[in-house]
């Protein structure tokens, strides 16, 4: 009994946190231990991340599970997905135990972590347009408010404005995309819209090709893809550095799944860019949108002064070397190289939802400790913090595509799929890329390691669960080096699944 | 296809062992006794077993093998890139030398590196184990691909272990110099790499620089066994692109007789006995290309052989007299120390007459194939390989006066030091490499006699019969394929002086060793007696010019000041420009709201929102364009 309502054990277990957290919330207000707050919600990531893996590893969804008419779908693309954002939630939930510590509102914070986790999850799942908008802006709205978290913060406050408002224009525009497909299509399920597509793209091309291309702007908001990231600096700046870890890992993977599920299965690219029904060649444009990306996130990354805003724009470089695997789609290289490409794009979040992560989770340590934001604040670190920075040491590599972790591996597979893809110049400038960006990752590599540190640093205490949450992270980074073989199987096979 | 023989399938061993004994060395060589030396020796010691069985497999069966193990991009695409292994005759020689050298360096680093407590030794054996590794692989490549990319790790390795001493000075920025200069190498190689790629849709088969500072063993490596010698071996893998370009071999040629000679030259006036040997290897490289160029691969391979042996035999002997001299290198500090070190001695004698071409040493016999092979396509109406020919054979007079001027000094006369008079012993794991190679240098020779089979019609030239076996006929790699191939597309043809071949033979052979023997006999006359002069300041400007290897140095770093620092320059203001102009540019687009921001609070947002509408709309504008919505 496969099509079974537990295949939702995941974003199920997001929403029993948060339902906890609001019970416990609501029960004991004042005296609510912060350790029992943090603890439900991490509790909640770790359950979504093994019920994902025991699911994807114990081929429960060899064939794609449709619930609730069609509506929600699970399969490998969406386990490999909920993992990714259990893993992030439980990291980040751990690591805000120390971060918020002495801050009010503490259960108002992991009760919005973990509904935007339910989000997120239900994007991985959703499996028609008003599904993907209604989850879409569920994680959205909690995001807005967790990136205003210290609100007596200018910074915060005012990055969470500018995050809202660009938030609802991307927002508006994704819903009228979706509206004028369903005016061309008649329908918003994926299966049904994929159907109907050929016949809208010869009788309303021009209807369709607005309605795709405008989506497509919807997801390159979430995805924080140039040119709709400006909003991603600044938010990922001013937020609460856990909060920066979360949007920039989890929230960027869930648009990805949901550009992933929308694009490949609602608008097949042979109906929609065939010669004789041609509406949008949506390839072509994921090809500009990740060129853009990659050159505009690196190279804006290696004029930053601060780290943290050298991290959010470096994610947005990262982000462009995902969109590798929508621009390879190109029909060249047939089924196989196109999954290689598609499956490489999520090892890469995989990967990147703990490298990432964990290198936002050291920021947030330089801010307990009140470092300082820039390169210079960081010198010398090493020997106050010896086990962090080396932590951070190989996040930074890892990000950066050495073989020290699983970015190495998952970047070497974006390159092969582009290559098989007939893409290889995309690669090509995949490659440039990292070589740039390993310039100014080593840049804070230098200044911990070798820079003599500043005189007057004090450091106060070395915070037990921020640590964990930063130590696991970097230990399962260089896991993934060998362990990404358990998963790149299933990623392919995911990918596959869907082409 | 070949068909997999047993033995093969543990061919990627062969290189596998090493790579092994680098891991052990780097992470458990500080707790193991001898600090990864035995891991090494282990290592490499079964390479050289594995490599030899392999070698008798294939003159047993007349099999070779071709297997791929890694696909980076299957054949059917538009490139075919993997790994894999070749083992034809070429091959198979070639791993069993490399392997032998790097056997017998672990076990003379024993004594040179571990009873001399020198710091660091697991990264030097961790380097070892690298190297041999890197080097292993590089012989049994299947194409330039893999080529390539082990040549780069056998780069970075040299590097490694030259500036092994990396507090003192010479040694990084010796080690800087053999990096640069191989990267620069390198950087054609992979430029020939994509040419061949995009001519041929793939790259299977069917440099110059003296680096005289790192460990002596290390020096052994590298030059005899090795790395210099891996251009040389790429040549003759490649043997089948070049021989289809024929002015292409004819200046290989006459650059490898002018290398030989160029290079010999500034051996006569240094100093150090590790100089002297460095500029004594370009120099016989310059006779190996000599041999290519000229259509001699028989010949280029058996003196690219013979040469491994004699010149490991005369760093480590050079090593070994180090070590007695408590890490002195001026020769002019030494002699004396034959009567001390009976077996160091012997030896490097052995290894210095191969050295000079004297009969019947090993060099005598593949030096005088190597110019007589040129001297006959030479008279076959080729000017060129005639101008070789000529260089190549005043070199001969030019080493042999040099090596004899080296023996000369080191070991005999009064001891001019205390050092000297007292030299400090050596073990038996710096006696026993010394003794397997001088053994292998007076007698390698008859691997491939070639005048004397001419002479007596006897089937003794193996070396010639193996590499033209049934072995190598598959994989088209035979040596008379690459003689048709010659013959056919660079118009070589055998020619010969009054007296037919025989005599053309035995005159070639006769005026070099006459040459060799008077080179000799000039540096023993004038470097005699017990307190032998400095001679060489006789040459008064040349000798200037000489030591200063032609402003060579001058030279480069005019290069890099004058021309590479000028043109970084202009590029730089080019970077500063255009590129960082265009930079800035993008980056001010997207940080031009953040500049906003400080300014003005209230801008921001609303710039945000104006730039993604103008790109929506500017996106929708292309795409209705291309897709004639409009």
């Amino acid at each position: 009994m496969s099509r079974h309502w537990l295949l939702l054990a995941p974003a199920g277990a997001f929403l029993a946190a948060a339902l906890a957290l609001f019970v416990i919330d609501a029960v004991d207000r004042d005296t609510t231990n912060p350790t029992v707050l943090s603890a439900v919600a991490t509790a909640g990531g770790v359950v979504a991340a093994v019920a994902s893996a025991v699911l994807l590893l114990s081929n429960a969804v060899a064939t794609p599970a449709e619930l609730f008419g069609g509506q929600l779908v699970v399969d490998g693309m969406s386990l490999i997905f909920t993992f990714i954002f259990g893993s992030v939630t439980a990291l980040v939930s751990l690591a805000s135990l120390d971060y918020t510590r002495g801050l009010p509102f503490r259960a108002e914070y992991y009760l919005l972590v973990t509904l935007a986790a339910t989000g997120m999850s239900l994007m991985a799942s959703a499996n028609s347009l008003a599904v993907v908008f209604v989850a879409l802006e569920l994680s959205s709205l909690p995001s807005y408010a967790l990136v205003a978290y210290l609100k007596h913060n200018r910074g915060s406050v005012e990055a969470a404005l500018k995050y809202f408002l660009v938030g609802a224009l991307s927002s508006s525009i994704l819903l009228y995309g979706i509206s004028l497909v369903y005016a061309a299509t008649g329908s918003l399920l994926f299966a049904d819209v994929a159907s109907a597509a050929g016949e809208a793209a010869a009788t309303y091309p021009g209807v369709l090709g607005v309605g795709i291309l405008l989506v497509l702007g919807g997801v390159a908001f979430k995805t924080a893809s140039v040119p709709f990231h400006f909003w991603a600096p600044a938010a990922y700046e001013g937020a609460p550095a856990p909060v920066a870890a979360f949007l920039s890992s989890a929230s960027k993977a869930a648009g990805f799944v949901v550009a992933f599920r929308v694009f490949v299965v609602a608008f097949p690219i042979d109906a929609v860019a065939n010669p004789s029904t041609y509406a949008v060649d949506w390839v072509l444009a994921f090809t500009v949108l990740a060129v853009l990306t990659m050159t505009v996130g690196n190279f804006a990354a290696a004029t930053q002064e601060e780290v943290k805003r050298m991290l959010a724009y470096s994610s947005i470089g990262h982000a462009g070397y995902v969109l590798i695997g929508l621009a390879a789609l190109t029909g060249v290289g047939g089924v196989d190289a196109e999954s290689t490409a598609l499956g490489a794009s999520m090892l890469h979040l995989l990967v990147y939802g703990f490298m990432n992560t964990g290198a936002f989770l050291f920021i947030a340590l330089g801010e307990y400790w009140e470092l300082g934001r820039t390169f210079e604040a960081y010198n010398g670190l090493a020997e106050d913090a010896p086990v962090a920075c080396l932590a951070m040491t190989v996040f930074m590599f890892s990000l950066a595509g050495l073989p020290v972790g699983g970015g190495f591996l998952s970047k070497y597979f974006l390159v092969v799929g582009a290559v098989g893809a007939g893409v290889w110049w995309l690669g090509a400038v995949l490659a440039v890329n990292s070589a740039l960006s390993l310039f100014y990752y080593s840049r804070v590599v230098k200044a911990m390691w070798i820079q003599p540190p500043a005189e007057d640093r004090e450091i106060d205490g070395y915070p037990p669960a921020l640590y964990a949450a930063i130590v696991t992270a970097a230990l399962v980074t260089v896991l993934l080096l060998p362990g990404l073989a358990v998963f790149d199987g299933a990623a392919f096979d995911a990918a596959a699944g869907l082409l | 296809m070949v068909t997999v023989a047993g033995i093969y399938a543990y061919a990627p061993a062969i290189a596998a062992l090493p790579l092994a004994s680098f891991l052990v060395a780097l992470f458990a060589g500080r707790w193991l006794p001898k600090e990864g030396a035995l891991a090494g020796i282990l290592a490499t010691g079964g390479s050289l077993v594995l490599s030899a069985v392999t070698l008798v497999e294939l003159v047993l069966t007349g099999e070779g093998y071709d297997e791929r193990l890694y696909t980076f991009v299957a054949p059917a695409e538009t490139f075919d890139l993997g790994f894999g292994v070749l083992i034809d005759p070429l091959s198979a020689a070639m791993l069993v030398i490399v392997s032998l050298i790097a056997f017998l360096v672990h076990v003379f680093s024993l004594g040179y590196m571990n009873d001399e407590g020198e710091p660091g030794l697991p990264r030097y054996y961790a380097g070892l184990g690298l190297f041999s590794f890197s080097m292993l692989a590089f012989v049994f490549a299947s194409n330039l691909l893999m080529a390539f990319v082990f040549f780069e790790l056998v780069g970075l390795c040299s590097w490694l272990l030259i500036g092994h001493w990396y507090r003192e000075a010479a040694p990084p920025s010796a080690a800087k110099k053999a990096f640069l200069v191989t990267r620069f190498g390198d950087y054609f190689f992979l430029v020939g790499l994509v040419g061949v790629l995009a001519t041929f849709g793939t790259a299977r088969f069917a440099g110059e620089g003296g680096f005289p500072a790192g460990p002596t063993p290390v020096s052994a490596l590298i030059h005899a066994a090795t790395m210099v010698a891996a251009g040389v071996f790429l040549l003759a893998r490649m043997y089948g692109f070049y021989a289809l370009l024929p002015t292409v071999l004819a200046i290989i040629a006459f650059t490898g007789g002018f290398t030989a000679l160029f290079a010999a030259s500034m051996a006569v006036v240094k100093d150090e006995i590790k100089q002297v040997l460095a500029y004594s290897t370009i120099s016989q490289y310059g006779y190996m290309m000599l041999a290519l160029g000229a259509g001699g691969y028989v010949a280029a391979f058996f003196h690219l052989t013979t040469h491994a042996v004699f010149k490991a035999l005369l760093f480590l002997g050079a090593g070994s007299v180090i070590i007695a001299m408590h890490h002195e290198e001026d020769m002019w500090l030494m002699g004396g120390l034959k009567e001390e070190m009976r077996v160091t001695y012997l030896t490097f004698v052995a290894g210095s007459l191969a050295l000079a071409g004297i009969f019947p040493f090993a060099g005598f016999w593949s030096k005088d194939e190597v110019l007589f092979e040129t001297l006959v396509h030479g008279l076959g109406a080729n000017p060129l390989l005639l101008g070789g020919y000529l260089l190549g054979l005043s070199a001969v007079f030019v080493t042999g006066f040099y090596t004899l001027r080296m023996v000369m000094l080191t070991f005999h006369g009064d001891p001019r030091t205390d050092a000297a008079a007292d030299p400090h012993g050596v073990g038996w794991n710096v006696k026993f490499p010394l003794a397997v190679l001088g053994v292998l240098a007076t007698v390698g020779g008859y691997l491939n006699p070639a005048p004397l089979a001419k002479l007596t019609g006897a089937e003794v030239d193996f070396l010639h019969r193996y590499l033209d076996g049934p072995a190598s006929e598959e994989l088209l790699t035979s040596a008379h394929h690459y003689g048709d191939l010659t013959h056919e597309w660079a118009g070589y043809t055998a020619g010969s002086v009054a007296g037919g071949e025989t005599a053309t033979m035995l005159g070639g052979a006769g005026l070099s060793l006459a040459l060799a023997l008077a080179g000799a006999g000039t540096a023993f006359v004038l470097y005699r007696g017990p307190d032998p002069d400095r001679h060489t300041e006789a040459l008064g400007d040349l000798r200037t010019v000489l030591v200063s290897n032609y402003y060579q140095d001058e030279y480069q770093v005019w290069l890099a000041e004058g021309l590479t620092l000028r043109t970084a320059i202009a590029a730089d203001t080019f970077d500063q420009g255009v590129i960082d102009g265009a930079v800035d540019a993008v980056s001010s687009v997207s940080l031009f709201s953040g500049d906003r921001l400080r300014r003005l609070q209230t801008g921001v947002v609303t710039n945000y929102a104006a730039l993604i509408a103008l790109s929506v709309l500017l996106g929708l504008a292309a795409f209705a364009v291309v897709g004639g919505w409009l």
